[in-house]
């Protein structure tokens, strides 16, 4: 039981820090360009938030396994 | 919706996301209904509500989609959109949750997976309209013929990764919240439900966005072959 506990927390924990950095540094470049180019926000920010989701999916699916495995302690 | 009512339809395998998802279906026909029973040219308050926000989500679409496609399939990715919407703020509202029969369907993996089913099967239907038939499926064998297994696994992926995207979030930030609420039962939880309004909406947005880019990929005509499609 403890081991499974362990392995939840691993779980999403691990999940979070590719995305998060990922996630970093994509935001980091699309305020940078449309900083530069304000007139091209707009579609900076729909194909940002688009990048955005594929990233996150990862860490999602650390989460929905730390939710399986937390379903079982 | 009271606890013994809930408790009996669950007999029947009806859950508290079912009994939302329904109410929140007969609230959004019902104002359609309202809202475009009579039509003016001088459009009435509602109707220029109405009106204005179709008319800003068209040309969103419009921008990912394309003229063509998108006045052919807007409803569907639209729907999508504002019914997402509505599902993930019905989990912001007081009480919900612990209330019976009231609770954000899209926290149950049930309803993403409906939904991301229904995209799978449309997205392939947009591929074979657009491209005449079968021809569609040649898709798979580009840009190399080995890559076929590739390719196939990643349309079968799509619906598991939609699905689970939405009920991970949702769920996830429901959990969250909850948590937060038995650690400190003020101030905390409603930092939290402001980021998840936040939240609700940037899930709807990327649910019926990725739906659009799906069917514009699907739908748009290889080249050279447009000439004879249209002709």
């Amino acid at each position: 039981m403890g081991l499974v506990a362990l392995g939840a927390a691993l779980a999403i924990g691990l999940a979070a820090i590719g995305p998060g950095i990922g996630q970093g540094i994509a935001a980091s470049k699309a305020l940078e360009g449309m900083a530069r180019q304000p007139e091209a926000a707009g579609i900076l920010r729909t194909n940002m938030i688009l990048a955005f989701a594929f990233m996150e999916s990862l860490s999602i699916y650390g989460l929905v396994i730390a939710f399986l495995l937390f379903a079982k302690i | 919706m009271t606890k013994s009512m809930m408790e009996s339809l669950g007999q029947y395998g009806i859950t508290d996301g079912m009994v939302t998802s329904l109410v929140i279906t007969i609230l959004l026909t019902v104002f359609a209904i309202i809202a475009g029973r009579r039509i003016e040219s001088i459009p009435g308050r509602l109707q220029n509500v109405v009106e204005l926000s179709v008319g800003k989500l068209y040309g969103f679409f419009e921008g990912i989609m394309g003229k063509h496609l998108c006045r052919q399939y807007f409803p569907i990715v639209a729907t999508i959109f504002i019914y997402i919407l509505l599902c993930n703020y019905s989990g912001l509202l007081p009480a919900s949750g612990v209330l019976p029969g009231l609770k954000a369907p899209t926290s149950s993996l049930n309803c993403t997976a409906a939904m991301a089913v229904f995209v799978f099967f449309m997205t392939t239907i947009v591929g074979l309209r657009a491209n005449r038939g079968p021809r569609y499926f040649k898709h798979l064998f580009k840009p190399f013929a080995f890559l076929f297994p590739l390719m196939l696994i990643e349309m079968f992926v799509r619906p598991l990764s939609l699905s689970m995207r939405l009920y991970g979030n949702v769920f996830g930030e429901e959990t969250v919240t909850e948590q937060f609420f038995h650690m400190v039962p003020i101030g905390l939880p409603v930092v939290m439900q402001l980021l998840s309004v936040l939240m609700g909406l940037v899930q709807a947005l990327v649910f019926s966005l990725l739906t659009a880019i799906y069917f514009t990929e699907a739908g748009e005509l290889e080249e050279g072959e447009e000439l004879e499609a249209h002709a």
